[in-house]
C-alpha cells in the first residue's frame, strides 16, 4: 500500500509537474492569506501582516522544490535542470559542439556500417531452425580414384590433399538409404542459370536443384503454396513444379497470389510454380544471397540435360552436395566414422577402383553457414572494423579534449558552486550529463549515419550487373551497439574531466591568476590526449596509404593482355536445343553475325572470361612423357581470333585460323609459361599432347604466344594452352560461352544492335551479364578496392580530427600562459622566441605521436601483409608521405595559436586575471 | 519567530504530531498548524518552512491524504485527513513513543544507589 502510494505520488509529480506546481503554489498562497488575516486580527496593518507571513513561510519556490521531493521528484528535477543547464552549455559554444558531434556520428555511424556487414558476412547463418545442427559433408580427392567429370568447388588443403564437396549422385542415393548417423542426408546443387519464360519473355534466372526431402530436413515452410517434396523427386520428369524465392516473387510477379499454380517454361520445359519461399531464406549452400527457383533433382534430364547419359545416374559425374542434420546423441566423429564405411561401399560399387588404391576419405563439417566461400572477405572485414574503432578512439579522444578544455575554462564556476554548498557528487553529475547529451547526440547522428549509408557498403561489394547480396538491415542488435558505444563513450571520457575540475581547491580557484604560474602540471592530461590523437592519424594515413597503392599497384600491374575496349558478354544456350554439334555451330554463326554490326571492330568467345576468378584445369602429357607422375596445366577453349582480339602477342609460330575446323587435326597454342616448363629443351612447335580430358586425341601444338594473367590480377602466371571451340567434342551440347566484342562504342550504344544480331540468329538467347572487360577485371579486385576506399577515408578524416585536437589544445595552453608571455614579453622576449617556443612545444608532441604511431603501424603492417600487393608492409615511401603529412597539417594547426601568442600586448596579458 | 523556546521537538516527531492533529479531523495546512498550537496549550509553535514538506512526506506515504474543499471563509484549500493506513501509523508510532519516554524515563529516574 504504501508501495503504490509512493509511486502513485512519484508519477503525479514526474508527469504532470506543472498541475503539481499550481497545486502547490495555490496552497502555499492560501496558507499565506489565512496566517495574514489572523495577523490583521491581532492588530497589525495589512501590508505589515502579509510580509511576515510570506517571511515566515520562507521562499515560495523552495517550499516548492522541498514538497516535489517530497514526493520523490528530487531526481527527476535534479536531471531535468542539469539537461536544460547543458544545452544551454552547448547552444553557447555551437562551433566546438558541432565538431565533437559529427566526429562522434562519423565514428558510431562508420562503425555501425561495419558491424553491420561483418555480422552479415561473418555471423549470418542460413534462416533454417537451429542452423547449428546442419552439417556438410566434404571428402578429400584421391589421386588413386580418377573422377573423370567434376563440377563444383573444392580447396585445398596445406600440405595435404584437396578436399571438395562435390559427389555423385548415385553416391548420393546410396549413402541416404545407408544412413543411421544423421537425421536425414539431403543433396542441393547451385545450378547455374536457366532461360525463364515467363508470358512470353525470356530472362536468366538463377537456380538451386533440391532432393524432395530438402524442405522437411530444413524445417523451411513456403510462406505461399506448398512446398517441393518426395513425390516431385521420383522417377525422371515426375516433379515438373518449381518454387520462387521471396525476391524473385516481388521483383518479377508483383507479389501476385495468383502466382501460384502459374506455368512458365525453364529452359523450355513447362513447369508449375507452387510455392513462394520465405524472406530471408537463402537456399541452403549460401548464407547471402537466394537462387531464383528452386527446382527438384527429378528434372534434371528434362530441364537441364547434360549429355547424353543423366546425371542421375553417371556414377563419373560428382557434382551434387550433400547435407544433413545432427541427431541427437549421435557425436560427429561417430556419423563420421560410420558414413565414411557406408561412402566407402558406395565409391567402390561405382566407380572402378584398384583394391589397394587410396580411397578418398568422407568428412562431416560445419553447415550453419551453407558452404561458405565468402572466407577471402572475411579478413578485410576484421582490418576495417579494427580501422574504424580507431577512427572512433580518435573521435572519443576529440570529445575528451574538448571536455577537458571546457572543465578547465568553467574552474571558477565549479569553485563558485562548490563554495556555495554544492556537493562534489552533485556537480560531477551535472558534468556527467553534459558529457552524455554530447555523445548520445553524437550516437544519434552516427545512426541516422548508419542508415543512409547502410547499402554503402554492400553496393561496393557487388558487381555493377549484379544483385545487392544483401541488404543492409539495421537490427535492434546494431541499433544497441551503437548506443552502448555513445554511453560508454561519454561517461569514460566525461568522467576524468569531471573527476579533475571537481578536484580543485575553492580559494586557489577563485584566484584564477593562482594557476597560470604553475603551469607545467596543466593540461597532461589534454597533452596526453594530442600524442595519442597523432599516434592514431598516424596509424590511420599510413593505413590508408598502403591499401591505396596496392590499389593503384594491382591497376598498373601487367596483365599481359590489352583490356581497353573490350565488351563482354555470356551467351548461356540450353542443351535441349542446342545439343552437340549444333552448339558449335551456333556459336560460329553468332561470331560471324556479330561481326558484321557496325562498329564492331573484331569478335571472339572463350570458355572462361580472362580476370573472372575461374579456370579450366587438365593434365598435360607431352607425346613421350607416360612414364613421369603426370602435371597439371590450366586452359582455356576460345575462339579463332581470340589471341589477337585480346592482345596476346605471338612469340612463336601461328595463332588459329580458318583452317582449324572441327574435321582438321586438333591444334593448340601454347604460352611462354609452358614452354618453358614442358619443353625447356626442345621447341615445342610441332610437338604433341595428351589430356585427361574426354577426348584423348593428340593435340599438336602451333604456336606459343606470350604470358597473361587467366583468373585473377594477383596470380602468378602458369603454364596456359589455348584450344579453339570448334574442335571440341563435348557430346553434352550447351556450350557456354563469354564473347569479348572489340569495338571503341560505349555499350550502351552498341548492345541493341548486338542484341538483334543474336536474336537473329536465335530469338531465345538472352544477352548474360554485358560489362566491359575492365569492369570485370575491377570486380575482382572488389576487395582491395572497399578496403581502400574506406580506409582512405578513414585517413581523412584522422587528419582534421588530429588537426582539431592539435589546434584546441595550444590555443587553450597558450591561453592559459597568457600572463607567463606577458612577463616574457616584458622581460624583453621578440614576438619570434615566443612564436618558437609555441611551436616548438608543438613539434614536441607531434613528434612523439608520430613515433608512437608509426611503431603500431609497423605491427599493423605485419598482421596485413597478406593483403598488399607491389609493396611491403613497412614501406617507406608510405610511412615517409604520411609523416610529412601529418607533420604539416599539425604544425599547420598549431600556426594560429603560435601566432596569437605572438601577437599578445605585455600590459594586457600583465592584468589579466 | 518561532517561539518553540520551551519544547525543542525530536527530529521525526513533527510526523507524529501531524498525524494526530489530522487524526481529530480534515485540515487544511493552516489549520494543521493552528491544532498542534492548540492542543498543545500554546506551548508548541511549528516551523512554518517545514510543515508543508512533512505534509507532502506524510501524504507520499499514504498515510494521510489531500482533497479540494471549501474552508470557512468559502475559499478553497487543500484539505487532509488520515487514511486507515495512517490510522496505523498513528497508533504504532505512538506505542513507541511511549516505550520510548518510558525507557529513558526510567533511565533518567535511577539514583546513583541503585547501580
Amino acid at each position: 500500500m504504501r508501495l503504490r502510494s509512493r509511486i502513485s505520488t512519484w508519477w503525479r509529480a514526474v508527469s504532470r509537474a506543472g498541475e503539481l506546481n499550481r497545486q502547490i503554489s495555490e496552497e502555499l498562497e492560501f496558507h499565506i492569506e489565512s496566517y495574514a488575516e489572523d495577523l490583521v486580527r491581532g492588530g497589525l496593518p495589512r501590508d505589515e501582516a502579509m510580509r511576515q507571513a510570506r517571511a515566515e513561510l520562507g521562499s515560495v519556490a523552495a517550499r516548492k522544490e522541498d514538497c516535489r521531493s517530497a514526493w520523490g521528484a528530487g531526481f527527476f528535477d535534479e536531471l531535468r535542470g542539469d539537461l536544460r543547464f547543458a544545452i544551454r552549455m552547448l547552444a553557447k559554444s555551437p562551433g566546438l559542439a558541432a565538431i565533437a558531434i559529427s566526429s562522434l556520428a562519423l565514428g558510431i555511424g562508420a562503425n555501425t556500417v561495419i558491424f553491420t556487414v561483418a555480422k552479415h558476412m561473418l555471423l549470418d547463418r542460413l534462416s533454417v531452425p537451429h542452423p547449428e545442427q546442419l552439417r556438410m559433408l566434404w571428402c578429400t580427392e584421391s589421386d588413386d580414384v580418377a573422377v573423370k567429370g567434376f563440377w563444383g568447388y573444392f580447396e585445398s588443403t596445406p600440405g595435404g590433399p584437396d578436399v571438395t564437396t562435390s559427389f555423385s549422385y548415385p553416391i548420393y542415393r546410396q549413402l541416404r538409404k545407408q544412413n543411421h548417423s544423421l537425421s536425414d542426408i539431403f543433396a542441393v546443387k547451385p545450378f547455374g542459370r536457366m532461360t525463364a519464360t515467363i508470358d512470353g519473355r525470356a530472362e536468366a534466372v538463377s537456380t538451386e536443384m533440391i532432393s524432395g526431402n530438402y524442405y522437411a530436413a530444413l524445417g523451411v515452410r513456403p510462406t505461399l503454396g506448398r512446398a517441393i517434396g518426395e513425390a516431385d523427386d521420383g522417377e525422371p520428369g515426375s516433379g515438373p513444379v518449381i518454387v520462387i524465392s521471396d525476391r524473385c516473387w516481388t521483383n518479377r510477379f508483383a507479389r501476385s497470389p495468383a502466382v501460384i499454380g502459374k506455368v512458365v517454361s525453364i529452359n523450355l520445359t513447362p513447369m508449375t510454380i507452387v510455392g513462394v519461399n520465405p524472406p530471408g531464406f537463402t537456399g541452403a549452400y549460401d548464407a547471402m544471397m537466394s537462387p531464383d527457383i528452386f527446382l527438384p533433382f527429378s528434372m534434371q534430364p528434362i530441364a537441364a540435360p547434360n549429355g547424353p547419359q543423366s546425371l542421375l545416374t553417371n556414377p563419373d559425374e560428382w557434382w551434387v552436395m550433400m547435407m544433413g542434420r545432427t541427431r541427437p546423441g549421435v557425436s560427429d566423429p561417430a556419423a563420421e566414422a560410420a558414413l565414411n564405411v557406408a561412402f566407402d561401399a558406395a565409391v567402390r560399387a561405382t566407380v572402378n577402383v584398384k583394391k589397394d588404391a587410396k580411397m578418398p576419405r568422407l568428412m562431416v563439417r560445419d553447415g550453419r553457414r551453407g558452404q561458405n566461400q565468402e572466407a577471402e572477405m572475411s579478413k578485410p572485414v576484421y582490418v576495417l572494423q579494427g580501422l574504424a574503432a580507431f577512427v572512433l578512439l580518435l573521435a572519443c579522444a576529440n570529445l575528451a579534449n574538448l571536455l577537458l578544455a571546457r572543465a578547465s575554462a568553467r574552474q571558477r564556476e565549479m569553485s563558485v558552486r562548490l563554495a556555495l554548498g554544492a556537493r562534489r557528487g552533485r556537480i560531477l553529475r551535472q558534468m556527467l550529463t553534459e558529457s552524455l547529451l554530447l555523445s548520445l547526440l553524437g550516437g544519434a547522428a552516427g545512426l541516422v549515419l548508419a542508415y543512409v549509408g547502410r547499402n554503402a557498403i554492400p553496393r561496393m561489394m557487388t558487381d555493377p550487373w549484379g544483385q545487392l547480396p544483401f541488404d543492409g538491415r539495421i537490427d535492434w542488435g546494431i541499433f544497441a551497439f551503437a548506443v552502448a558505444i555513445s554511453v560508454a563513450t561519454g561517461l569514460l571520457f566525461g568522467l576524468a574531466p569531471a573527476w579533475q575540475a571537481t578536484r580543485v581547491h575553492i580559494s586557489s580557484g577563485l584566484k584564477d591568476s593562482a594557476q597560470t604560474v604553475t603551469h607545467r602540471r596543466r593540461g597532461i592530461g589534454g597533452k596526453t590526449m594530442v600524442v595519442v590523437q597523432v599516434s592514431l592519424a598516424m596509424l590511420l594515413l599510413v593505413g590508408a596509404g598502403l591499401f591505396v597503392r596496392t590499389l593503384l599497384n594491382l591497376g598498373y600491374a601487367h596483365l599481359g593482355f590489352n583490356p581497353d575496349h573490350l565488351l563482354l558478354f555470356d551467351i548461356e544456350p540450353p542443351a535441349t536445343r542446342f545439343p552437340a554439334p549444333k552448339d558449335v555451330a551456333l556459336h560460329r554463326d553468332l561470331e560471324q553475325r556479330l561481326a558484321a554490326v557496325p562498329g564492331v571492330d573484331a569478335v571472339t568467345l572463350s570458355r572462361e572470361p580472362l580476370i573472372a576468378g575461374n579456370i579450366s584445369q587438365s593434365q598435360f602429357i607431352p607425346a613421350g612423357d607416360a612414364k613421369s607422375k603426370p602435371r597439371e596445366a590450366e586452359f582455356n577453349v576460345v575462339g579463332e581470333r581470340f589471341l589477337s582480339t585480346m592482345g596476346i602477342p605471338m612469340v612463336e609460330g601461328r595463332s588459329f585460323n580458318a583452317g582449324d575446323t572441327e574435321t582438321s587435326r586438333k591444334v593448340a597454342v601454347v604460352n611462354r609459361k609452358l614452354a618453358e616448363e614442358f619443353y625447356p629443351n626442345a621447341d615445342p612447335v610441332g610437338q604433341t599432347f595428351t589430356t585427361d580430358l574426354k577426348d584423348t586425341t593428340p593435340i599438336t601444338i602451333v604456336g606459343v604466344c606470350g604470358d597473361a594473367r587467366y583468373d585473377r590480377v594477383k596470380s602468378d602466371i602458369r603454364p596456359t594452352y589455348y584450344m579453339p571451340y570448334r574442335q571440341q567434342d563435348d557430346p553434352n551440347g550447351g556450350m557456354q560461352m563469354t564473347y569479348e566484342i572489340s569495338t571503341r562504342m560505349s555499350a550502351a550504344a552498341i548492345v541493341p544492335s548486338l542484341r538483334t544480331a543474336v536474336a537473329s540468329v536465335d530469338a531465345g538467347l538472352p544477352l548474360l551479364d554485358i560489362r566491359t572487360q575492365q569492369q570485370q577485371i575491377d570486380s575482382t579486385m572488389r576487395p582491395e578496392r572497399i578496403i581502400a576506399n574506406l580506409t582512405a577515408g578513414f585517413g581523412v578524416l584522422a587528419l582534421v580530427l588530429a588537426s582539431i585536437g592539435m589546434y584546441g589544445i595550444m590555443a587553450y595552453t597558450v591561453s592559459r600562459r597568457t600572463n607567463e608571455i606577458g612577463i616574457r614579453m616584458a622581460l624583453g622576449a621578440r614576438p619570434r622566441v615566443v612564436l618558437g617556443m609555441v611551436l616548438l612545444e608543438a613539434s614536441k608532441l607531434v613528434a612523439i605521436g608520430i613515433v608512437a604511431g608509426t611503431c603500431a603501424a609497423l605491427g599493423m603492417g605485419r598482421l596485413i601483409a597478406s593483403m598488399l600487393y607491389g609493396l611491403k608492409s613497412w614501406d617507406p615511401a608510405t610511412l615517409a608521405l604520411s609523416g610529412t603529412l601529418l607533420i604539416g597539417v599539425a604544425m599547420a594547426a598549431s600556426w594560429i595559436p603560435a601566432r596569437r601568442a605572438a601577437g599578445v600586448d605585455p600590459m594586457r596579458a600583465l592584468r589579466h586575471e | 519567530m518561532t517561539r518553540n523556546n520551551d519544547v525543542d521537538l525530536l527530529q521525526g516527531t513533527l510526523d507524529l504530531l501531524v498525524l494526530k492533529a489530522v487524526s481529530l479531523g480534515p485540515l487544511h495546512g493552516y489549520g494543521v498548524l493552528l491544532r498542534i498550537q492548540q492542543i498543545s496549550g500554546e506551548r508548541l509553535e511549528i516551523r512554518q518552512a517545514s510543515l508543508y514538506p512533512a505534509l507532502y512526506r506524510l501524504e507520499h506515504e499514504g498515510w494521510i491524504a489531500g482533497e479540494w474543499g471549501e474552508s470557512e471563509n468559502k475559499r478553497r484549500a487543500r484539505f487532509y485527513k488520515l487514511t486507515a493506513a495512517g490510522r496505523r501509523r498513528l497508533d504504532s508510532e505512538e506505542k513507541k513513543w511511549n516505550e520510548f519516554v518510558d525507557l529513558v524515563g526510567s533511565i533518567l529516574k535511577v539514583r546513583r544507589e541503585e547501580i
